[in-house]
């Protein structure tokens, strides 16, 4: 087979080339049907319970996703130039297209109840017009105070901030409406300073800003890698061949996602970054190889069989770990972190195909002119074999302490790995300095919160929430809710009947609570009813047929942990507080919504990595016919994987989306030099037959292939540091402390067990001759 | 500015005069007023039992009942009504009352009984929803003819009737719509069917009379529906137990009798 592959490949170079060119083609041409898809909700089943939930509660309470947009004064906002500029400004809000201008909540939008100086009970819109004095815009704020529906939602109590969320048809219109929203609002500000923020413009800008990154750092990272490629091997056309294999795989990848139907969605997107690296390793360690021995063969064809007959067996072993690593994704119950495993581990198929295909296909085109100089200078001068020297002179003296050190950072590690928190904000996807973290963080500072949830009781009967009983009960919850510092505010029903109340005994503050008969609670909510507001509005804290009440859970914080802790609250004072009545409780909104597939992604990437863990352990018992060099070949993965998830722990970083499904990443490339290094350090010994001679050659071809991939890959993606994005920068970090962290555990643990272990692992033996080993080979 | 609207009006109905010089039949201004005076002012008082149904965008209703009482006190002009609710049973005995002045903020009143308090409330919006159904206080007591500009368009058929279609436009900026269409019954000048525009060219709620019964000799349209396009629901009214010219006394329509119903009206 292997035999087959590589002479088909050598004697027929461009039925290779052209065959890989018309695939290409062919999947190139799927690219321009691409669906984009950037709702994290997407990150559950359609069919998901929890989201169905949500969906049945907005539906039911006729309730948008929220934009927030906030105005903060220092010198207070409420004076009738800024409420002027307000009541301007969201005028033309309620024309743009998408948003749902009757559910407005802003001062000239929402109804007040109240009575007049007559004595006239008003349910009218809070601020009609634009307030002619500072006096009238004082006493606005004073109404919004008065209101328990209203307060900390509309304003802060100082007056310093007032909020309007501003509720749109479907959550990936937020993005355009913001930037509609901006270009009103500069039209009217009078020198104060508004912000945006909210969960939906957080979640759809991502997606949007995501793609641009995209379309920037893979292409950069592309080009790193191929300079860095023609420094080391100081030759264009052959380091082209690499970046073939690259493009190709990620053109093949992304074309058959696109051609079998599947959205790209924010998980997707980033197949082109894993993929190109890892398309690389495989052809950086035959280029590199070739580079090492053409100058001994000086001929072709003989160079590249000799080279792909060391390199098939690690080279196939590297890619299927990875595979494994990458399709264990597919365990996930998350759609997209599927996608994203099951096509990953496509494209390093298709990219090790092309890895032994198309590289010794192209190489044998090359002109023999052009290869004459090619590994010609004298590589034992280079600062990358003095390293190396340095480091095999090292492990032999001090191998000890080397074993030592790794069981002290498998030890601190696992502290690390125990101070893991798991939590997630797609608001902090942004770094802290961009212009919506800045207004998440002022807007919560003064308001009662962005972040909207909310808390669906069900009395399961009609009219099971005109009960004063569990009225009282429900505002009990209410004020439970409140006292976490991370909601703002928690309105409901209970809420409406006071302030009605309130209102109809001429503001007697005895009669704002909830009354005794449940007659009065009926007769309240229906005078509320048809006194001239929108019924709309009360339906939306009530169902209509009155079985269902609606807690709206300002939450100030989007932290998944913050609203875990919200929910437990809840779930705490319902089961140690019983009901008067049947009561069943259910969350719906955007962050529960968060949570729910953050727990499924914890649970299901944890299963994933440990069966990969697994799976990965069988394959190289199997490769090396040892179960204990199975063992360890596992170790440079183990500890990777421990150091970079203990150094998460130790720097507070929280284990978020990226983070999670980078697990498999790990696993799948830090085995890679492993694999390598112990496959081929048997093969050198077979030549040697002598573990002194053997040890230092490990040092010399195979060292120089794994510090090339290392510093190739590493640096490649150094330019990630510096995205806009969170993930983005999280992404890079991990593949370059993958490759240095398992560069650096391959080639000095590895070696020094190998001191250790020389009687079992490398006996003296008579070295084999080449053609023996050809032989053998075939 | 109220001048310049009455003068562009003026304008559209002159420019539109050549078409139809002299012929009053199509005066969109009278058809209005005709069909107002059929649809709201209907003898000289009237009583019957309403029911109305609110239903959501789940096909969930609300059902509400009352008892209306209507005493015109001036034919095109100021208006008593008089309700008494039946349902739901947890407001049952609940009554309202409002004194309705044309171009005027109607007065409003309501008893409720479990505190036994009388409330004035507010009324400064016509717009606003009626006892919380889709019909606005303004539907359900009509919407002044001199309020808008009306232009006619055409004769037409609805429904095996023939009905004029009159295009209206409010003089004034409003909140409730920006264009109406109204095909009024070319024989008994009730509304058929309305049509109430925002943004657009679809309407955002559509009033049709879905019955027309002759009670006491006067065409009067017993069921009724509002449906609100926009949020995808809608309310219907029927009327029965009518009764026209039965002589209610205007001392009827006083706050004493919010609290002590006319039971010589209501069972």
């Amino acid at each position: 087979m292997r035999r087959f592959i590589e002479e088909f490949s050598i004697d027929h170079p461009w039925v290779i080339i052209i065959a890989v060119t018309v695939i290409t083609i062919f999947f190139a041409a799927q690219l321009p049907g691409i669906k984009i898809d950037t709702d994290p909700e997407n990150m559950l089943r359609a069919d998901e319970p929890a989201r169905l939930f949500d969906h049945e509660v907005k539906e039911e309470f006729a309730i948008s996703d929220f934009i927030a947009v906030g105005v903060v004064s220092e010198d207070g906002a409420f004076n009738s130039r800024l409420l002027g500029n307000i009541h301007a400004i969201v005028e033309e809000i309620s024309e743009i297209e998408g948003v749902v201008a009757d559910d407005i909540l802003s001062p000239s939008t929402v109804d007040d109840i109240r009575q007049d100086s007559d004595g006239v009970l008003t349910v009218s819109t809070l601020m009609e017009e634009p307030p002619d004095s500072d006096a009238e815009a004082k006493f606005i704020l004073e109404r919004i105070k008065g209101n328990p529906v209203l307060r900390g939602k509309l304003a802060s109590d100082d007056g310093k901030a007032i909020a309007l969320f501003i509720p749109i048809e479907s959550k990936n219109m937020s993005q355009r409406i913001a930037g509609e929203i901006e270009e009103i609002i500069a039209r009217h500000s009078s020198g104060e300073e508004y912000f945006i923020a909210g969960l939906p413009v957080a979640e759809d800008s991502f997606g949007a800003e995501m793609f641009r990154q995209m379309a920037l750092s893979a292409p950069l990272a592309g080009l790193i890698i191929f300079l860095l490629l023609l420094f080391f091997f100081r030759n264009a056309r052959i380091v082209i061949a690499p970046m073939i294999v690259a493009v190709a795989s990620v053109i093949w990848t992304m074309g058959l996602l696109i051609l079998t139907g599947n959205t790209v969605h924010i998980m997707s997107s980033m197949i082109p970054i894993f993929l190109i690296p890892i398309a690389v390793l495989n052809s950086i360690h035959i280029i590199s190889e070739f580079h090492d021995e053409f100058q001994k063969y000086k001929h072709k064809k003989t160079t590249i069989r000799n080279t792909m007959l060391k390199l098939f067996t690690p080279m196939l072993f590297t890619s299927l770990t990875t595979v494994v690593g990458f399709a264990s994704l597919a365990m996930t119950p998350i759609p997209p972190v599927r996608v994203f495993g099951i096509f990953v581990a496509f494209g390093i198929i298709v990219a090790w195909l092309l890895s032994i295909t198309f590289n010794p296909a192209f190489a044998v085109l090359l002109s023999s002119r052009s290869l004459r100089n090619f590994g010609k200078s004298d590589e034992s001068h280079r600062p990358l074999t003095i390293a190396l020297h340095a480091i095999r002179n090292f492990n032999r003296k001090h191998y000890r302490a080397v074993l030592a050190a790794s069981a002290v950072i498998i030890l601190i590690s696992a502290v690390g790995l125990k101070m893991i928190v798991v939590n997630d904000n797609p608001v902090k996807w942004f770094k802290s300095n961009h212009p919506l973290r800045v207004a998440d963080v002022t807007l919560n500072e003064h308001l009662a919160g962005t972040y909207m949830n909310y808390l669906v009781l069900d009395g399961g009967e009609e009219d099971a929430m005109k009960d004063p009983e569990t009225l009282r009960y429900i505002e009990r919850l209410q004020r439970h809710l409140e006292q976490s510092p991370f909601v703002g505010a928690a309105t409901g029903l209970p809420d409406i009947v006071k302030k009605v109340r309130f209102e109809l005994f001429d503001s007697d503050p005895d009669k704002f609570a909830i009354p005794d008969s449940r007659r009065e609670v009926a007769e309240e909510l229906f005078l509320f009813e048809i006194s001239g507001g929108d019924p709309g509005d009360l339906f939306k804290f009530v169902s209509q047929d009155y079985s269902k009440v609606n807690l709206w859970v300002q939450l100030n914080e989007g932290d998944n942990r913050s609203v875990m802790s919200v929910v437990e609250s809840a779930e705490e004072f319902l089961s140690e507080n019983p009901a008067p009545a049947k009561l069943e409780a259910a969350w719906a909104g955007l962050s529960y919504i968060n949570i729910v597939w953050q727990e499924k992604m914890v649970t299901g990437l944890r299963a994933a990595l440990l069966s990969s863990f697994a799976v990965v352990f069988v394959m190289m018992a199997f490769l090396f016919r040892s179960p204990l060099l199975g063992l360890i070949s596992m170790l440079p993965l183990s500890i990777t994987i421990m150091a970079i998830y203990g150094a998460i722990g130790f720097i507070g970083k929280p284990y978020d989306m990226p983070i999670a499904v980078l697990s498999s990443l790990t696993l799948g490339l830090s085995i890679d030099f492993a694999i390598h290094f112990i496959k081929r350090s048997r093969n050198i010994h077979r030549e040697t037959g002598d573990f002194e001679k053997t040890y230092n050659e490990m040092f010399e071809g195979l060292g120089r292939a794994i510090s090339r991939n290392v510093l190739v890959i590493a640096i490649g993606f150094v330019p990630m540091f510096f995205s806009t994005l969170v993930p983005y920068i999280t992404v890079g970090s991990f593949f370059f402390a993958i490759m240095m962290v398992s560069g650096a555990v391959t080639m000095l643990l590895l070696p020094s067990i190998f001191i250790v272990l020389r009687k079992k692992l490398f006996p003296q033996a008579v070295a084999e001759t080449e053609e023996i080993k050809i032989r053998k080979a075939s | 500015m109220k001048i310049g609207t009455i003068i562009t009006a003026a304008a559209i109905l002159f420019t539109s005069l050549p078409a139809l010089a002299g012929d009053s039949e199509h005066d969109p201004e009278a058809l209005m007023k005709e069909s107002h005076m059929a649809m709201f002012y209907a003898a000289d008082d009237g009583i019957s039992e309403v029911e109305m149904k609110i239903v959501n965008s789940k096909g969930k209703e609300r059902v509400r009942q009352f008892a209306m009482l209507r005493l015109d006190v001036e034919e095109g002009g100021k208006q008593m009504y008089y309700t008494y609710f039946r349902k739901p049973h947890d407001v049952s005995r609940l009554t309202f009352m409002v004194h309705k002045l044309p171009q005027e903020n109607d007065s409003r009143w309501l008893y409720i009984p479990s505190v036994d308090l009388i409330k004035r409330i507010s009324s400064d919006d016509k717009g606003s929803s009626f006892v919380g159904s889709d019909f606005t206080y303004e539907d359900v007591s009509g919407r002044h003819w001199t309020e808008d500009t009306h232009t006619f368009v055409r004769e037409d058929e609805y429904n095996g009737r023939g009905v004029y279609v009159i295009e209206s436009k409010p003089v004034e900026k409003y909140k409730g719509f920006t264009r109406k269409i109204t095909l009024i019954d070319r024989e008994n000048h009730l509304v058929l069917r309305e049509e109430y525009y925002k943004k657009g060219d679809s309407p955002e709620r559509v009033f049709t009379a879905e019955k027309v019964e002759t009670i006491d000799g006067i065409a009067t349209s017993t069921f009724r529906r509002m449906e609100n396009l926009k949020k995808n629901q809608y309310t219907t009214v029927e009327f029965s137990d009518i009764r026209y010219d039965v002589g209610i006394d205007e001392s009827v329509f006083t706050e004493r009798s919010l609290k002590n119903p006319p039971r010589e009206y209501i069972r």
